[in-house]
């Protein structure tokens, strides 16, 4: 038996049991196209009337979307009245396969499960073949919402007295996802609210430094932010109540003392094992490796959970905090750089060493952090005696003499315990309510530094015009358009840039080769890029994608079948790329008034790009 | 339980409860036995496991009463019928096709959230397919009557598109008007419709102080697909164009199912200036059934009860699928073992 339903196979039994118009959701473009592809050579073929009623409807769009005339995958709709839809095509293509199918001239589509949310048409019937989907290079889970978005398109109202979801097994598929997915209530909502340099840029030329933090304030992320901390100031209140049962006492800071002996102890202890069993390059690391510190191995970074010896072993160990939630044990002989970062979180006193919330927020914000950070430089290790080490402890002791002194050793564990765990949610709350606004002024800082914002904070010249790119890496393409390298430049070679700093995707294809003014202009942007990543993620700034947007610029007798041909990229990405070049350029033209020369270049370079497919569309 | 008993329950049994007990009893040998070698082995080791046995046998008898008992007529329960379930599939399958034709009336939530508009800024949170288009339609019908212009955004220029074409039917083309990254169509129209991020845009020139006629008669703001602002990379357009939307205008968050509704508009309603009212619902216009269907062609319902589940904890899995899925994962885990 085949591991899964052959496609075919599958058309068939839903056409018996009336199941159809169904929309298949498949895992990849490639396995959409390999459906299709299967009905060439089944011998069913659609009757007569049905094929000249999708001729007639594919006729009917031609005349708007010239692009469909001779489309390759025309033939095999028409006569199968099967079809496939997904990102590799061309918009005009998705388009006619949607109208198809509201019209129900199609039996089924195949197409992929990322596209669930981005399609307008329902059928009869869903089928479900995969419980996970690809997210950049990953395989994940189909959260219940997914799962409820793909659902959704069953059932047509006005059409279908009911719809259906039809799972069919393949390998690897998890059951229970997909249960839980059609019967589960869907994931809430959180915040991903960030401050972005446009925005810190188009808040201040609205409104005065000291408005903006009441502003911010509006976020949901803050009013989630908000809630939690309320929560938090709660527990506050109950380990308040409770350390003040300790009392009284001979002395009012009878655990600030006993902390510092213990602390004292601790260290001492750890500083004499260090000394028999660490070379001193990593008994200098040691005093850094403190819950919350940002740390470097050769391959990853992570955060340090807690620093621990575990019985009958020499070597002091951290347990690292990983992205995406890993916990890893290293040595610390293997921890390669300390980094100038840390991050105060709620500790737990047993695996996972913090409290879930705590977790999750770390997990977070190591997700957040940017590629390059410093190192910090770390001086060398003190070189005590083991005597001296011994006898300070000694001097530290607390309270010799004290009548309190057996209550206080006994309750001191606990009520220190309870007083880190204050500290510690009195600190989380602080930056709860306070972390956008830092972020914010951190932000700010950065723009004051690069010259775009006065020292009172209001727009220079240049933070005027700057203000209008609002895209992603809008810093990289403001800097280089200070640094003027963009003097002289041609519509083709500015265009291909922009492609390369508006396509995100490392899916592999071959290109056509990229002139060396474009070559030298993206080694440019990359050196600028690098210079920048403290402030910002670089681009992906892949060259190869740069010589599509440049050919098609550049030479405008090139046709969109020439342009496919020169590359193994499929014809919905060319299309995406040139579309997301032009919004880039778009912006490039918005600085009419201040850059007229490169605005003008601009122009050229969109109203070339404007041809062919590319202006058959909205 | 006697021997002669036992013997006679196990070849009643369905070859992959067999081989499972076989395999419990003899190891990964069980796997490649016939049936009947498989009842010898398991009757071999019935001194030590007889309460296994016994066990695994009234599991299954429960299983197959509580079958006949299930919904639909009841179906004949001997053990060739068993693989097809003509009367399960039958009610799975049952009303399947057109509807009667019926004149268009409104439902309650989509007339509530209407009239809510009237009032303040509204959220409607309710499963894809329900009909929240009509809400903008009608919503945006209104605001056009009290000569206010309407911005209608969604999250991809393929949804924009679908509704500016939707739009231009139902106002008339010279009324509606699309802006994207890189095409604008009749950009003064009172209708907008475009992408989440131009109308932030919009909103951060109209707050650096360019004047935007179509931002100081904007009556309603309707945001389509907001779960959005979950979405990581592009979330945060969708709070910024909430936050900055001016107070005059009204705002219509339209979503498919979420999971905190309420939090989202308790959240509106402490930054806006009217208080903003929540339409939710979970249930389905179209009523949803599930099946499953095996790669050798075999249809059956997904879960026992013919309705679904109304949630995971209740889910019970149709004794088919769960034994033609346990089958599947065996088979394909096999192969890859060996292969
Ligand atoms: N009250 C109603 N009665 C019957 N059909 C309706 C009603 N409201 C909407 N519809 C139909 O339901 C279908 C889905 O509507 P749509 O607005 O696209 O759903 P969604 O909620 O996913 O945006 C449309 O074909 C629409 O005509
Ligand atoms: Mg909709």
């Amino acid at each position: 038996m085949p591991p899964s339903i052959h496609p075919v196979h599958l058309i068939t039994v839903l056409r018996q049991k009336s199941l159809t118009p169904a929309i298949v959701f498949l895992t990849s473009r490639r396995s959409c196209d390999e459906a299709l592809q299967a009905f060439e050579h089944a011998p069913d073929r659609l009757p007569p009337a049905r094929q000249e009623s999708i001729t007639a409807v594919l006729d009917e769009l031609t005349a708007i979307y010239p692009s469909l005339h001779d489309h390759p995958l025309r033939k095999i709709v028409t006569a199968c009245g099967v079809a496939a839809h997904h990102a590799g095509h061309l918009p005009s293509w998705k388009i006619a396969i949607e109208e198809l199918m509201r019209r129900g001239c199609l039996d089924a589509v195949f197409a992929t499960t990322t596209l669930a949310a981005g399609v307008d048409f329902p059928a009869r019937t869903v089928v479900l073949t995969q419980s996970g989907v690809r997210r950049d290079q990953d395989f994940t889970d189909l959260t219940i919402a997914e799962v409820a978005q793909i659902s959704g398109r069953a059932g047509r109202r006005g059409k279908d007295s009911v719809g259906f979801a039809i799972v069919t097994p393949s390998p690897y598929m998890d059951l229970g996802i997909l249960i839980r997915g059609l019967t589960g209530r869907p994931e809430p909502v959180d915040s991903q609210f960030i401050i972005t340099y446009p925005m810190v840029l188009n808040l201040l030329k609205a409104h005065p430094l000291d408005h903006i933090q009441s502003i911010l304030a509006k976020s949901f992320a803050q009013y989630q932010m908000n809630a939690q901390a309320v929560h938090l100031e709660h527990r506050i209140e109950k380990l308040h109540a409770k350390l003040e049962s300790y009392k009284p006492r001979e002395c009012s800071d009878w655990l600030t003392q006993w902390s510092a002996y213990d602390h004292a102890t601790r260290q001492t202890a750890m500083k004499l094992q260090a000394r028999r069993h660490h070379p001193p390059e990593v008994r200098a690391r040691l005093p850094y490796l403190t819950p919350g510190r940002v740390v470097a191995f050769p391959r990853f970074r992570g955060i340090v959970l807690r620093r621990y010896r575990s019985r009958g072993q020499r070597h002091e160990m951290v347990t690292i905090l990983r992205k995406g939630g890993v916990m890893a044990e290293s040595p610390v002989a293997d921890v390669m750089g300390v980094i100038d970062r840390t991050f105060d979180f709620a500790p737990a006193p047993a695996f996972p060493w913090a409290t879930p919330e705590a977790l999750a927020w770390l997990t977070q914000q190591l997700e957040d952090l940017p590629k390059h950070l410093p190192l910090l430089t770390v001086p060398p290790a003190p070189d005590e005696g083991e005597g001296e080490l011994v006898k300070s402890l000694g001097d530290l002791f607390p309270c010799p003499t004290c009548p309190c002194r057996p209550t206080c050793g006994k309750e001191f564990k606990a009520a220190n315990t309870m007083k880190q765990e204050w500290l510690h949610h009195t600190r989380t709350v602080q930056s709860l309510r306070t972390g956008i606004w830092h972020k914010f002024q951190e932000r700010a800082d950065i723009l004051q530094d690069l010259g775009y914002l006065d020292p009172a904070f209001k727009l220079t010249a240049d933070g005027e015009w700057a203000r209008l790119i609002r895209i992603d890496f809008s810093l990289l393409l403001t800097e280089l358009i200070r640094t003027q390298a963009f003097h002289a430049v041609t519509p083709a070679t500015l265009a291909g840039l922009m492609a390369c700093i508006a396509y995100e995707n490392d899916r592999p294809a071959s290109f056509p080769r990229i002139t060396a003014a474009l070559a030298n202009l993206v080694a440019t942007a990359r050196r600028m890029a690098e210079a920048l990543a403290p402030y910002d993620d670089p681009p992906l700034l892949r060259a190869d994608v740069g010589g599509l947007a440049e050919r098609w610029v550049g030479d405008t007798t090139v046709t969109w079948a020439q342009l496919c041909r020169s590359t193994s990229m499929a014809e919905g990405d060319i299309y995406r790329l040139l579309s997301r070049t032009l919004e880039y350029l778009s912006q490039v033209h918005s600085l009419q008034a201040t850059h007229p020369d490169l605005a003008t270049v601009a122009a050229e370079a969109l109203s070339r790009i404007r041809r062919g497919v590319l202006e058959e569309l909205p | 339980m006697t021997r002669d008993e036992m013997e006679r329950a196990l070849a009643e049994l369905p070859f992959r409860l067999l081989r499972r007990l076989g395999r419990a009893i003899a190891g990964p040998l069980a796997l490649r036995m016939g049936k009947r070698r498989l009842i010898h082995t398991i009757m071999a080791g019935a001194e030590a496991n007889g309460a296994r046995i016994e066990a695994a046998i009234r599991t299954h008898e429960a299983e197959e009463r509580a079958l006949a008992a299930g919904p639909g007529p009841a179906a004949p329960a001997s053990a060739e019928h068993r693989v097809e379930r003509p009367a399960d599939l039958r009610a799975l399958l049952e009303g399947i096709g057109v509807p009667e034709p019926r004149p268009f009336v409104p439902d309650d939530w989509q007339v509530e959230a209407v009239e809510a508009l009237e009032r303040g800024d509204v959220i409607v949170s309710v499963p894809t397919g329900s009909g929240k288009t009509y809400v903008a339609v009608e919503a945006t019908r209104r605001a056009m009557h009290e000569d206010r212009t309407v911005v209608y955004t969604s999250p991809l220029k393929a949804l924009s598109n679908t509704k500016y074409t939707e739009f231009c039917k139902i106002f008339g083309p010279e009324l509606v008007g699309i802006i994207t990254g890189d095409r604008r169509d009749n950009p003064a129209a009172p209708i907008l419709i475009m992408t989440t991020e131009i109308l932030r845009n919009l909103l951060y020139d109209a707050a650096g102080g360019e004047i935007d006629v179509r931002l100081d008669t904007l009556g309603l703001v309707i945001i389509d697909e907001s779960q959005f602002l979950a979405d990581p990379e592009r979330g945060v357009v969708w709070e910024e164009t909430i936050i900055f939307c001016p107070s005059q205008a009204r705002l219509l968050l339209l979503s498919a199912s979420i999971g905190n509704p309420q939090e989202l508009a308790a959240w509106l309603s402490s930054i806006r200036p009217t208080p903003c009212h929540l339409v939710r619902h979970q249930h389905r216009s179209v009523p949803l059934r599930a099946g499953y269907l095996h790669p050798n062609g075999k249809l059956t319902p997904l879960f026992r009860t013919v309705a679904m589940p109304p949630s995971p904890s209740q889910a019970v899995l149709h004794p088919e699928a769960k034994r033609l899925f346990t089958m599947f994962e065996e088979d394909t885990l096999y192969t890859r073992r060996s292969g």
